[in-house]
């Protein structure tokens, strides 16, 4: 029954046209057709972006080639803050603590928003008070989050997890004085407080998805997870694809929990690659690794991002 | 052709705009050889002032911006509540945000020389008189190699050990008698778990650097040293190690170590504060943060000399130095070295001076005469001691053991702070893993510190 629709033919033919002669750019053509104030209106514009966005960016470059401490005139080094950095005993396990946490956030928080949104819009009644629930912990702010979760991590008997989980029998657990448990707790924290915006977006993709789809995977009998796996799921593939992309860039930034939470320890076990950018920088006063260090994972997370898009482009459908 | 000259003309303007914009950042040392105008009129600002919820020790600290620009009418004073913090200290540092003077931790000083950070405050300290006043040996701490003079060292303290009178009486130990052996302390710390639940018979500092500052004040107590005297090279050994070793033995054989072992500074005086904690090691300062902010008991408070292993060997020497900006004027760094001799210690040479600021200390109920180490002479500092005995507020027999200690006196490894970070793993390794290889670790640490020492030089 398919059609496909052809465009009529009107069956005019163009009248020959001269070929188009090249327009030679003169100054006062230029200037007559408003190009001049054209410019004037960008230049604020271009200086402004080019001061504030490009310039800390060329001069974190510029330093990561120098000693410097901003105050004492700089010294060129070359290479050496870079060598400096790449040898350090300490990043391999700082980049493996970052990709066991990106890995982390991917299996354990990753799904967590998709399948709130997904509950939430299934509500008939009451959604947005789910809604309320679900986003409030993105309106308290990350430090004061935090700090909260500290006494709930308390790993004595009387801390707030650890009495709950007695109740059951279970525990008392070490959590962020364990090697083995600092990392994943760090990961349920960010999972609390990053879920609820997370899914406010997905819910916001769900709205958008044609109600047609769903009236017809129900004429033809599908049940909620029919209807979940193979209509809402596909629906919201690039969505998907972003918000994971994003959730990677920003899991390879990870900075304030480990520095609030752990300061790196136990025994370097939550030492993420940032958080040694920052003790080059603001410990050790050493801001040309600090920034040879940065340069490093810039560069790395703009391959990440390449390499991301080229994999998940054969499965985007647009 | 032409657009190509065109872009290529572009691009080369932007990248020289670029570079410039890149190049805008820098500074330097200079003004310390300029000569400073004594009756110029200049503003400064200086830091430390309380924040308002102190509202008593805010109203105190603003009084004595005005008694001291009536001192100095061509002195405008600006106060500011900016403190010395880890976390931001080296970016305000290098941002050039910082006031004209405030406190820092003498941690930073031989770091901020080495690096040129700070102006050279020789002839201001000379100019107003200040250098003859000042004790020798804490001179030290802040001269470089050519014995000019950078920063004025005045909040000075050895680290000891910190102890709850309240909570020995519970575990039926002498409230009077501090432990003086590391093997007492392990003694007293199974006693104390075992008798005071939900008690830490002892306490450990672990992180943001702090592990390290106290594994280094362990190793001196136990005969060694961290980093050569040269600075070059780590020298960690036996000593670390033994302290690393008695250190796991309370945690995993005594179990005396409660169940938290990620201590910053604050946590553990707060722990401390709270009674969860009987023995920490802390410098006496220690006292006015428990008692004044946390609201500890101060008849609970005590304090003894740093305990010693295999005869006495000493402790590690600390405290707090008044800073000066770099990129001051001479001028205002004049300005700010009598801003610093008004409030640090012409209290030391004026007896109705050091009276009125006792008093006012005490109605602010900051602890006036907590045990330390002189910043003056010893003699001109009993002297002060007595001029002020009647508002003396802090319970110093309960620092008898501190008082009466007569360890040698160590000061901090090379580059204390990296040094220090290097640390902080050992001491949570072993704290929270019962198989650590002490021996591995120190061996570990050693590379790493040798490698950070090549690098800073």
């Amino acid at each position: 029954m398919t059609q496909t629709l052809e465009r009529p033919s009107t069956g005019i033919s163009r009248p020959g046209r001269p070929p188009r002669r090249k327009r030679r750019l003169s100054f006062t053509g230029w200037f007559r057709s408003g190009g001049f104030v054209a410019v004037l209106f960008a230049v604020p514009i271009v200086l402004t972006f080019l001061y504030f966005s490009w310039g800390p960016v060329v001069s974190g470059l510029v330093m990561s080639f120098q000693r410097t401490n901003l105050v004492a005139a700089p010294v060129w080094v070359g290479l050496n803050n870079f060598a400096f950095v790449l040898t350090d005993p300490e990043l391999p396990q700082a980049a493996l603590n970052t990709v066991y946490y990106a890995a982390l956030g991917l299996i354990l928080g990753f799904p967590v928003p998709i399948i709130l949104a997904v509950f939430i819009n299934e509500l008939r009644r009451g959604s947005w008070a789910y809604n309320l629930l679900a986003y409030l912990p993105a309106v308290v702010p990350p430090v004061a989050g935090i700090l909260l979760w500290k006494f709930f991590y308390d790993p004595s008997s009387d801390g707030i997890f650890n009495s709950i989980l007695s109740w059951v029998g279970l525990g008392p657990f070490p959590w962020l004085n364990s090697e083995a448990m600092a990392m994943p707790s760090l990961v349920l924290y960010t999972t609390w407080a990053g879920a609820g915006a997370t899914a406010i977006i997905y819910l916001a993709a769900i709205g958008g998805i044609n109600t047609e789809l769903y009236e017809a995977a129900e004429i033809d009998g599908s049940g909620i997870w029919s209807r979940l796996w193979h209509v809402t799921l596909p629906q919201l593939r690039n969505i998907i694809f972003i918000m994971m992309l994003l959730q990677l860039i920003g899991t390879f930034q990870l900075f304030t929990e480990p520095f609030l939470f752990t300061g790196g320890g136990p025994n370097n076990a939550t030492q993420t690659v940032m958080l040694k950018i920052y003790k080059y920088a603001f410990v050790n006063g050493d801001y040309g690794s600090a920034t040879a260090l940065s340069v490093i994972l810039a560069l790395f997370l703009c391959l990440l991002s390449v390499v991301y898009y080229y994999f998940t482009r054969r499965w985007s459908p647009s | 052709m032409k657009k190509h000259v065109l872009r290529a003309g572009l691009a080369v303007t932007a990248a020289a705009a670029l570079i410039a914009l890149a190049g805008c950042s820098g500074g330097g040392t200079e003004g310390a050889s300029a000569t400073a105008d004594p009756k110029a009129k200049v503003t400064i600002t200086v830091g430390d002032e309380p924040t308002a919820d102190k509202k008593a020790d805010r109203e105190n600290f603003l009084k004595k911006v005005d008694d001291f620009q009536k001192l100095y009418p061509n002195i405008t004073v600006k106060p500011s509540t900016e403190y010395w913090q880890a976390q931001t200290f080296q970016a305000k540092l290098a941002g050039g945000t910082l006031p004209t003077t405030m406190n820092v931790s003498l941690t930073y000083s031989k770091q901020l020389i080495a690096n040129k950070q700070l102006p050279n405050m020789t002839p201001y300290l000379k100019q107003i008189g200040l250098l003859d006043k000042l004790n020798p040996l804490a001179l030290d701490n802040v001269k470089d190699d050519k014995g000019d003079v950078y920063t004025v060292p005045y909040g000075l303290f050895s680290v000891g050990i910190a102890y709850n009178r309240a909570i020995f009486q519970q575990a039926g130990l002498d409230p009077d008698k501090p432990p003086t052996t590391w093997d007492e302390v392990q003694q007293y710390a199974k006693t104390i778990a075992q008798k005071v639940p939900n008690v830490a018979g002892y306490a450990q500092l672990t992180t943001n650097n702090t592990g390290g500052w106290m594994l280094t004040t362990m190793t001196y107590s136990m005969g060694g040293t961290v980093t050569d005297s040269s600075g070059k090279k780590a020298t960690m050994g036996a000593p670390t190690e033994k302290a690393l070793q008695l250190l796991q033995d309370m945690r995993w054989k005594d179990n005396s170590m409660g169940s938290q072992f990620l201590y910053n500074q604050d946590d553990i005086r707060k722990a401390f504060a709270a009674g969860k904690i009987g023995m920490v090691l802390q410098a006496p300062d220690a006292y006015d943060q428990a008692v004044h902010n946390y609201g500890m008991k101060p008849a609970d408070y005590g304090q003894g000399a740093l305990p010693q292993a295999d005869g006495e060997h000493g402790t590690l020497t600390g405290g707090t130095i008044a800073m000066f900006n770099a990129k001051a004027s001479p001028n205002e760094l004049l300005a700010a070295s009598r801003w610093v001799e008004f409030m640090n210690f012409q209290k030391y040479f004026d007896q109705d001076f050091a009276v009125a600021s006792a008093k006012a200390d005490a109605a602010s109920n900051t602890a006036v005469g907590t045990p330390g180490l002189p910043p003056v002479s010893q003699s001109v500092y009993d002297t002060y001691l007595g001029w002020i005995k009647d508002e003396i507020n802090v319970p110093r027999e309960q620092f008898t053991g501190y008082i009466d200690s007569k360890l040698k006196l160590i000061p901090e490894p090379a580059d204390a702070q990296n040094t220090y970070a290097t640390l902080d793993p050992l001491v949570q390794k072993v704290l929270t893993d019962q198989n650590a290889d002490i021996k591995q670790l120190v061996t570990q640490a050693s590379t790493a510190i040798d490698r950070n020492l090549a690098q800073q030089r």
